[in-house]
């Protein structure tokens, strides 16, 4: 029982943060992949840019809050001119280029925020400190915050899918945007805002995770790595499958952190990748047939 | 072959064959001529597969990787041998891209180049982690290894006509092949794998084959990394530098084989200039994939079809 509450508790809870904005993370670029069939290769670096837009707000108006709020608005602007200048031109080609654009996308943010930032790690302090007694344990109050907000930002967003009409035209889009065209809906522009939302929620999600993980130009390497991984075990394209892949996910690396270092653990999670690749290519939620 | 011997050809192997004597090549400008000729090579082993076969390998690196450390594990140990490293990377990257190119062909598209990228980060991870092989730091200090005897490849020149001979042998090999039966069928399946696998080919087994000749020369690019560096460090199979070596490809043209050639070239010396005088080349870098993704999408070679020159088909 020691056992349970001291030790397997705690890493159950850090799996669920984790799991949470990893969600966060994987949904954006899932909806993207879905909509321009391309794998958003700058995203983990849309990540990283939200944590350090955070570090740049706090450092003028020293609040977290504030940060919270300018940080997404800043990098979806910066998503939002992205997709117009580099992407649109490339909306009939193959997604070859599309992939490959991406990538060149993601040296030039990463070296930029090398230049502008620095390569040394950085730390983004909790807006709110110590802790929760909580099932016989305590817990940090901030990774608690953390869990609520992206748990409820997941819920608002898929409200917006199912509820409001622009969410209806996101997923109408996905689905067959030619159609949409046909419909007399400026496409286009659902792109465009489609893309800036989910560089908005990278953002959120980078910064949401700073006070825990630390900030370095390179922090969006392996998280993308981890997203992609996601997106795929829940079916390209699949919304609600990347959000409950983002959660197994998080808990595997979570609870295999007990048995094993952090290398097997890597490997471990490559492996279920593989594994699901092979034998099941479209995922936990994905539809049959989709670029199988 | 007509091609391969043109005078234009014969005039650029010519220049590459004497380039060491002339007189500003220092042993620093030998040395970038080695990489610049070394990641050539593999763009043009890569294009293979993206550019005829229409695979996308965003895995690489791990062929390098692991020819590399196959040929470093060897020196380390004093088996010098040049011929013993190469047909230990070859067994070492063969066994690893039978595994690999098994998976990954039995899908398409964007599956495969995932799968390819996962493996891959299998491969570094355990490089990353295992002390055996040195872990972060790889395996340093390497002596260089030898042709025959006691001569070794010892010097910035050698090294750069070992890496010559190997971009002339491997570059034939490709030729041969994109103009072969076997060549047209790759084609065909990146046309059209549907319609190629009805007409009665076992598309698997040519996309397996491609994904071998395609592993195996990319490896034994790898060992011939450590005669020139002295090491080899997990840092040569990051996934980042996969994407790299599609950079190659992709500014150089694809399915072109001499377009990668110059693409991987024109990258090293890139990299090499940009960052003599600003650190931050990694943009330029950058803004120069997206402008050729954007503008130029056939590559450099592609500019000399704008150009009203002969035109350069995908298919040989």
């Amino acid at each position: 029982m020691d056992y349970v509450v001291a030790i397997l508790l705690p890493q159950l809870l850090h799996g669920l943060v984790f799991g949470a904005a990893l969600g966060l993370l994987a949904l954006g670029l899932t909806v993207i992949f879905g909509l321009l069939g391309v794998m958003n290769f700058a995203h983990g670096e849309l990540y990283m840019l939200g944590a350090y837009a955070g570090i740049a707000v706090v450092g003028v108006t020293h609040s977290f809050w504030a940060a919270l709020v300018v940080a997404p608005i800043a990098v979806g602007a910066i998503g939002a001119v992205t997709e117009v200048a580099t992407l649109r031109p490339l909306y009939r080609r193959e997604p070859l280029y599309g992939l490959i654009l991406t990538f060149g996308l993601a040296l030039v943010f990463r070296e930029g925020a090398r230049q502008i930032w620095g390569g040394d790690m950085r730390r983004i302090l909790p807006p709110f400190t110590g802790s929760t007694p909580l099932l016989g344990m305590t817990y940090p109050n901030y990774r608690l915050f953390l869990l609520v907000a992206s748990s409820l930002l997941l819920l608002a967003i898929w409200l917006f899918f199912t509820k409001t009409r622009a969410g209806v035209l996101v997923r109408a889009a996905v689905q067959d945007a030619e159609m949409l065209d046909g419909l007399g809906v400026n496409v286009p522009r659902v792109f465009t805002l489609t893309f800036a939302g989910s560089a908005a929620l990278a953002a959120l999600a980078g910064l949401l995770l700073a006070p825990i993980f630390t900030v370095y130009p390179q922090m969006g390497v392996e998280m993308i790595l981890l997203a992609f991984i996601v997106v795929i075990l829940g079916g390209m394209g699949s919304m609600g499958g990347s959000v409950a892949a983002a959660f197994v996910i998080g808990l595997a690396q979570s609870l295999l952190t007990l048995w094993m270092n952090p290398q097997r653990v890597a490997i471990a999670i490559f492996a279920i990748m593989i594994v699901v690749l092979i034998v099941r290519p479209r995922g936990f939620f994905g539809r049959e047939g989709v670029l199988e | 072959m007509s091609r391969a011997l043109s005078w234009r050809a014969v005039v650029v192997w010519a220049l590459l064959a004497v380039l060491p004597a002339l007189p500003f090549m220092s042993k620093f400008y030998l040395l970038l001529a080695f990489d610049a000729l070394l990641f050539g090579a593999i763009a043009m082993s890569l294009d293979l597969l993206i550019g005829y076969t229409g695979l996308v390998s965003f895995g690489h690196a791990a062929f390098f990787g692991l020819g590399a450390y196959a040929s470093a594990v060897l020196l380390e140990r004093g088996v010098v041998s040049l011929w013993a490293c190469l047909l230990f990377a070859v067994l070492v990257v063969g066994l690893y891209a039978l595994v690999v190119g098994y998976f990954s062909t039995a899908r398409r598209g964007i599956y495969f180049a995932l799968l390819t990228l996962i493996f891959a980060e299998v491969v570094y991870t355990f490089f990353r982690y295992t002390q055996t092989f040195g872990g972060s730091d790889g395996i340093q200090g390497l002596p260089p290894p030898r042709l025959v005897g006691g001569f070794a490849i010892d010097t910035p020149m050698r090294n750069y006509y070992l890496v010559l001979v190997y971009l002339g042998l491997a570059y034939i090999a490709c030729r041969v092949l994109v103009t072969s039966h076997f060549g047209k069928v790759l084609v065909a399946i990146r046309e059209n794998e549907d319609r190629a696998r009805f007409l009665g080919y076992n598309v698997q087994r040519y996309k397996m084959a491609v994904c071998m000749i395609s592993a195996l020369l990319t490896g034994l690019g790898g060992a011939l990394y450590p005669g020139r560096s002295a090491f080899a460090t997990p840092d040569l199979m990051l996934w980042t530098v996969s994407g790299e070596f599609i950079i190659m490809v992709m500014i150089g043209g694809l399915g072109t084989l001499a377009g990668p050639v110059v693409g991987g070239a024109f990258f090293v010396l890139l990299q090499e200039k940009v960052s003599s005088y600003v650190d931050w080349y990694f943009i330029v870098i950058g803004l120069v994939l997206i402008f050729i993704v954007l503008f130029m999408p056939k590559g450099l070679l592609g500019i000399r079809e704008l150009l009203g020159g002969r035109r350069w088909r995908a298919t040989a």
